[in-house]
């Protein structure tokens, strides 16, 4: 179920905005992973639309920043049992000299964002052929 | 985003988890523990108004086809499957905290609901269910005579 905007996604360079000190931080969970040469970071954010979304990289630090949004029914319905609220998703991580950091991309679907960090050209895997 | 995460029954670290998330609420921070399964997953919402009564569940990179919602009588059955994205054979984890898996949760609704107009959607990794009254269950203006 691919969000209807495909466009793809902008990571920029300019610091990421801060959550407020009224906000409610959350951390979104993250799945990490290395595949082939590219390293394949997952966060969940449900509740995030894709145009909220900001990814900055600045000084070797990507930073994940959206708004979590909880879209209640309205006054007419009360709260019977809560257990989600929304807020904002914070959440920073250090690259490391392995990542090109230009050419990092991101999608989102189903309150997933995925971003692609793929390897420098000298971090990459290499193989060796032995010379008989 | 869940407010909390409750540990499980079993789990010996479940008094830290506590404390941990008691630190993180004082400090403001949302309290966040690592098990996603642990307790109640989904984490719910559930709003009682005058003519329904509206879940949410939040379902990060659950898809459509994986989900099974079913009533019996007042009780709702979320119950679903959450996959990883990766081909866990040929890539190698580095950080992994959202978890996979079966899942199931049950809710005991307030009120009797129309079973045959319930509405369910999911959007941006949240499930909203929009479950009518039935007539039976709404309020009713009485006028004294």
């Amino acid at each position: 179920m691919a969000d209807k905007d495909d466009k793809a996604m902008q990571v920029s360079a300019t610091p990421a905005r801060q959550p407020a000190e009224t906000e409610r931080t959350f951390t979104p969970l993250v799945d990490a992973y290395e595949h082939g040469d590219t390293v394949v970071l997952e966060a969940e954010l449900p509740g995030a639309v894709e145009k909220d979304v900001d990814i900055t990289v600045e000084k070797g630090v990507l930073t994940i920043s959206a708004p979590a949004q909880v879209a209640e029914p309205g006054e007419a319905n009360g709260g019977t049992f809560r257990g989600l609220a929304g807020g904002r998703y914070y959440r920073r991580f250090a690259l490391s000299d392995e990542i090109d950091r230009e050419n990092i991309s991101a999608s989102m679907d189903s309150g997933v964002l995925t971003l692609k960090l793929p390897k420098a050209a000298q971090a990459r895997t290499r193989k060796i052929e032995v010379k008989s | 985003m869940a407010l909390f995460r409750w540990p499980s029954a079993f789990d010996p670290f479940a008094s830290l988890r506590y404390m941990e998330r008691e630190m993180d609420r004082l400090l403001g921070r949302g309290g966040f523990g690592r098990d996603v399964f642990a307790g109640g997953y989904p984490p719910v919402n559930v709003f009682t108004g005058p003519d329904d009564i509206v879940v949410q569940a939040e379902l990060a990179g659950v898809s459509r086809d994986d989900l099974d919602i079913s009533i019996t009588g007042d009780t709702l059955e979320i119950k679903g499957k959450k996959e990883s994205g990766a081909d866990e054979d040929k890539v190698t984890y580095r950080m992994r905290e959202r978890g996979s898996g079966q899942f199931s949760r049950t809710i005991v609704l307030p009120e009797t609901v129309d079973a045959d107009r319930i509405e369910a959607r999911l959007e941006a990794g949240v499930l909203t269910i929009r479950l009518p009254k039935a007539e039976a269950a709404k309020p009713k203006q009485i006028t004294v005579g």
